[in-house]
């Protein structure tokens, strides 16, 4: 028998909106075939990691990460200069985590200057979210892209219960948006449906269908993003194409096996270790499963997981 | 078509509270309508009912068929209240149809009552700890429901095999599944096993509006791979069956009239056949 | 093409002897067409049936064991392309590659390290299962006694032949031959020889060519000699090529029912970084690697591996279950509130970060109920007030707070009456109907 190789010719093609501007601005999405499957179709571009900061001190991250940033951390523009200057990052996600009510209550005019003052110091495309507070997101958000207004950023996240006045801003001010919904495939298509509804382009939407950690349900993500991609490529499903995001480093780094020392587990070994493989492997399998842009925090899990990329492409 | 209506249902708050107040009225009413409606059999599904089962169900038994001529449809997981039921059912109406047993161990011993009160029985295809993946799961699982009916000593004329709807915004993919498992028990025996299915489920969790479009659809898609009964709105599915020639017109591939009805069965269709990802809003794009 | 069971009961004997351990015909016909069971458990069946069930019922990609004992593993025997459809079945094995050039000292270190690799997962046990020997030495005597002492100091671990001289490699089968070691491998120049020492040792052999085309006929032409137990390796190493290249294979034999290529894959992942390598060897998992050959063994890097392999291979039909116990969420003390819930693992995981989101330190008592949501459970007759109270009963959760208050479910409200009846001394809340209620829920509560 001859071999042919089995190629699968899809209908359907991934959006791909670019965020940030200038010469610093990146593309993803684009592509007509499953994750990496060049042989099947074009690959136009590649998954983009973005550097996580926060615009308070991570006290709450483990110490294996928030060691790496302990210079840096305690203020948003030095962090976010760090990143760039020093990590070359591609893009930062900026979490506004002290807006939480528990965690500073932040007014949205605050977080608003952190935005301003972030953008004026950095050129890589910055991508913006709340602190996953419903109500307060609603408020933060609006504040957040009326200061990033002409800046081209990421938005997010609007879910079911908060994305109209979400929705209404990024539209206002031209950004891009991260439709975020929990691990169901069908709710990830009926708020992209409603999102749109309202008048905002696909084009300039994501999809969130929620991360999970290694170990922690990673396979609900890793089967929902195919589904995403297979509903996008094989049905051609149009509200389904937006590129996928997988915040992977806010679920990785609270997980048991990123925060346990040796010396209280000593059959899972270093510490230090673990953590970083625990979020490159968990980032690693997001991008096999589908996404186009992830969120990380460990440096050494960023340069491994670019490694993997250019191995990929 | 054997139409068993569903409303007599403790996931229903009227109902609910009827049989916690022991009211017969609301009951009756709802049995009547269903009857009326053009019912052939009447479902009292009483949940797992703990506590005092069995003088529950014999007493809704008696409440019902005092004002209904038809036979019942006992649904509960509990033996007692089923033995219970099946002692005060009155068999003038026709036989009684047990809701139901399956692969589950726990549920083996409801066979013996089937046997022992001369019942229908329906065996649901499904094991302990996890779903069926696809028609030939079911299908393996209807096989050991078959060989436990024939050593329990009912006949599988009496045995009902329920594949299971499950719903269609979660678990898209078993809509198709399900239909062709009715395709596959009724090869299993000649002559061919019985089916059933709780078919409102299809549409468990989906906005209202579209709920009748989806059971009367699905209802179509079964009828038409060989079902024999349903629980399922009685109302509904004497709407179904009028629309019946509408839905195998649009399925052959012929245009129809009302260009809304054409889209509306066109897109359902295409759900339940997994051609495109459900989604709330799927009528609306 | 493969036979429906209907299609199937019609070739068996039809009377329901029970000797297959199935109670009828149809019961067996039905596991034969899912490939669960061998046609070889019926005694009966007549020549002319098996004739044309063997061909119908033999898998799309064959499967069969490596190594003996309990720590064998099967490989092969995939159906699906996507986790989502059906189970993956048989788990990538993880394979430690060690050279012969090490000295004893070294060798009987990292044979150590493999042993000890086995840890406790949600219930499973975990392990690197195999060693790869590589004939890196180019001396026979060498390799000898490198797989001799291996193979005594690993009397129960799957072994991998890695050497391509027949010569060496013949004289290594004699040693573990028992054991079903996987030989490998079989290239376009040694093919004939190493075919002949796995058919006359009966262990499965590894085929290595450059590219899918090659690697065909280079199966077709051992499986002529007579060897059918083939692991096949198409030469991918780094990342591109292991998805592409996998992904074409399991393509081929699924959807294009390609005999030739219709095998389990061995990959050699191969890093010096070892967070590349797990990274690596992540992507042959969940891409149809069923061996997986990595360079190192540190514990870290095995608890991530291992998590990969078995979230991956989970059965999607079969929800994921988490452990029946109370869980103590933030720093819960003796007036923190007690939420109960099922261990449908999704449950869990959105009701405990619901919790932790609403900073209320909670207890959460997650309860046994196979794995069901609570609507399903309560159904099901899983989460019902008397099983609610005897769990919360025998966890002694009693001791843990002073307010003997449980909140449920607002989804079971209706059960709040029946669990106060039966849980003397206990006060019943209704909780929200969905997760996300729960933070302000709490913090009503808490303010």
């Amino acid at each position: 028998m001859s071999y042919v190789i089995p190629k699968e010719t899809c209908s359907g093609k991934v959006l791909s909106p670019d965020f940030g501007k200038g010469s610093k601005a990146v593309k993803i999405g684009g592509e007509n075939a499953l994750p990496f499957h060049s042989f099947d179709g074009a690959i136009p571009n590649k998954p983009v990691i973005a550097y996580e900061i926060q615009d308070i001190f991570p006290d709450d991250w483990p110490d294996t990460v928030k060691n790496q940033f302990s210079s840096v951390s305690d203020n948003a523009v030095k962090w976010a200069e760090y990143c760039q200057n020093e990590l070359k990052a591609q893009a930062i996600a900026l979490r506004l985590s002290g807006t939480h009510p528990d965690r500073g209550d932040r007014s949205p005019q605050d977080a608003a200057k952190t935005v301003k003052d972030v953008l004026a110091a950095i050129e890589v495309p910055l991508i913006i979210l709340g602190s996953n507070h419903m109500e307060k997101d609603a408020a933060v958000l609006v504040a957040a892209s009326e200061a990033a207004s002409g800046y081209n950023c990421i938005i997010g996240k609007a879910q079911e219960g908060n994305y109209k006045t979400i929705v209404a801003a990024a539209l206002a001010h031209n950004h891009k948006l991260i439709a975020m919904s929990e691990l169901d495939i069908n709710l990830a298509k009926q708020l992209n449906i409603l999102i749109t509804q309202m008048g905002f382009d696909k084009e300039r939407l994501l999809t969130d269908p929620m991360c999970s950690a290694l170990g922690y349900g990673i396979e609900y993500t890793y089967s929902v993003m195919e589904r995403i991609r297979l509903a996008a490529l094989m049905q051609n499903d149009a509200t389904m194409q937006p590129p996928i995001l997988g915040d992977v480093g806010m679920y990785v780094w609270k997980v048991k096996e990123t925060v346990a020392t040796e010396a209280e587990m000593s059959e899972w070994g270093a510490v230090a270790e673990r953590g970083i493989t625990w979020e490159a492997v968990t980032a690693t399998s997001m991008l096999i499963a589908g996404a186009n842009l992830l969120i990380m925090r460990h440096p050494k899990a960023v340069e491994t997981v670019n490694k993997v990329v250019e191995e990929l492409v | 078509m054997i139409i068993i209506g569903e409303k007599i249902s403790i996931i229903a708050k009227k109902v609910r509270e009827a049989m916690m107040k022991r009211d017969p009225l609301p009951l009756q009413e709802l049995a009547e309508r269903q009857w009326k409606e053009g019912a052939n059999m009447i479902d009292v599904n009483i949940g797992p009912a703990e506590d005092g089962g069995d003088e529950l169900m014999a007493w809704m038994v008696r409440a019902i068929q005092e004002k209904v001529p038809a036979p019942l449809c006992l649904d509960t997981t509990n033996y007692e209240a089923l033995e219970a039921g099946l002692k005060a059912h009155n068999n003038q109406w026709g036989r009684p149809l047990i809701n139901s047993t399956s692969n589950d161990p726990e549920r083996f011993s409801i066979l013996e009552l089937a046997a022992k009160y001369n019942s229908q029985i329906i065996g649901l295809t499904v094991g302990k700890g996890g779903l069926p993946a696809d028609a030939e799961e079911r299908a393996a699982i209807a096989a050991d429901i078959m060989a436990r009916a024939a050593e329990y000593g009912v006949p599988l004329e009496d045995l009902y095999l329920d594949p299971l709807v499950l719903q269609i915004a979660t678990s898209q993919d078993h809509a198709l599944k399900v239909i062709d498992a009715i395709k596959m028990f009724q090869e299993m025996n000649d002559p061919p096993m019985k089916t059933v299915v709780g078919l409102s489920n299809i549409s468990n969790g989906c906005p209202k509006n579209i709920r009748p479009i989806l059971n009367k659809y699905y209802f179509i898609m079964l009828m038409n791979a060989g079902l024999t009964a349903a629980i399922a709105d009685a109302q509904e599915m004497t709407e179904a069956i009028q629309e019946k020639k509408l839905v195998d017109d649009v399925l052959a591939g012929k245009k129809i009239d009302d260009a809304n009805k054409m889209a509306e069965i066109t897109k359902t269709l295409d759900v339940i056949m997994n051609k495109t990802l459900y989604a709330h809003s799927y009528l609306e794009m | 093409m493969a036979l429906s069971g209907v299609e199937i009961f019609k070739l068996l004997p039809k009377t329901n002897c029970k000797k297959c351990g199935f109670p009828t015909c149809l019961a067996f016909a039905m596991a034969l067409a899912q490939g669960k069971v061998e046609l070889a458990k019926c005694p009966d069946v007549s020549e002319e049936s098996k004739k044309l069930l063997g061909a119908a019922s033999a898998p799309p990609i064959r499967m069969f064991p490596l190594g003996t004992g309990d720590k064998a593993a099967k490989v092969g025997g995939e159906n699906v392309l996507f986790r989502h459809d059906k189970k993956f079945i048989n788990p990538s094995v993880f394979a430690i590659n060690i050279k012969d050039t090490l000295s004893n000292d070294e060798l009987t270190k990292k044979v150590e390290e493999v042993i000890t690799s086995e840890i406790d997962r949600v219930g499973q046990k975990l392990r690197v299962d195999a060693i790869s020997i590589e004939f890196a030495s180019g001396n026979a005597q060498q390799y000898e006694s490198a797989v001799k002492l291996i193979s005594e100091k690993a009397p129960n671990t799957i072994i991998i032949l890695n050497c391509k001289d027949a010569s060496a490699a013949d004289a290594a089968v004699k040693i573990v031959a028992a054991r079903k070691p996987l030989l490998y491998c079989a290239t376009e120049e040694n093919a004939e020889a190493m075919a002949n020492i796995a058919k006359t040792h009966k262990v499965p052999l590894g085929v290595y060519a450059d590219g899918l085309a090659a690697l065909s006929s280079l199966t077709e032409k051992i499986k002529g000699i007579g060897v059918e137990d083939l692991v096949i390796d198409s030469g991918a190493k780094n990342a591109k090529g292991i998805l592409e290249l996998n992904t074409q294979v399991r393509r081929s034999a699924l959807k294009k029912s390609f005999k030739p290529l219709g095998y389990p894959i061995i990959n050699f992942v191969l890093r010096e970084d070892p967070v590349l390598e797990a990274c690596i060897a992540s992507v042959a998992v969940a891409k149809y690697g069923s061996i997986v050959v990595l360079n190192s063994i540190e514990k870290w890097k095995n608890l991530a591996l291992f998590t990969i392999r078995q979230n991956i291979y989970t059965d999607p039909q079969v929800p994921m279950q988490v452990e029946q116990k109370v869980y103590k969420i933030g720093e819960a003390t003796e007036n923190s509130p007690l939420l109960i819930t099922t261990n449908f693992s999704l449950t869990y995981f959105i009701v405990a970060g619901e919790v932790e989101n609403s900073k209320v330190p909670t207890w959460l008592a997650i309860m046994d109920c196979e794995g069901l949501s609570v609507l399903t459970a309560w159904a099901a007759g899983k989460f019902t007030a008397g099983k609610i109270a005897q769990f919360i009963k025998e966890s002694g959760v009693e001791n843990q707070v002073k307010n003997k208050e449980l909140i449920i479910p607002g989804m079971v409200a209706i059960l709040s009456g029946s669990v106060e009846d039966k849980l003397e001394g206990w006060k019943v809340t209704v909780g929200p109907r969905e997760a996300n209620a729960i933070p302000t829920f709490l913090k009503t509560r808490s303010a």
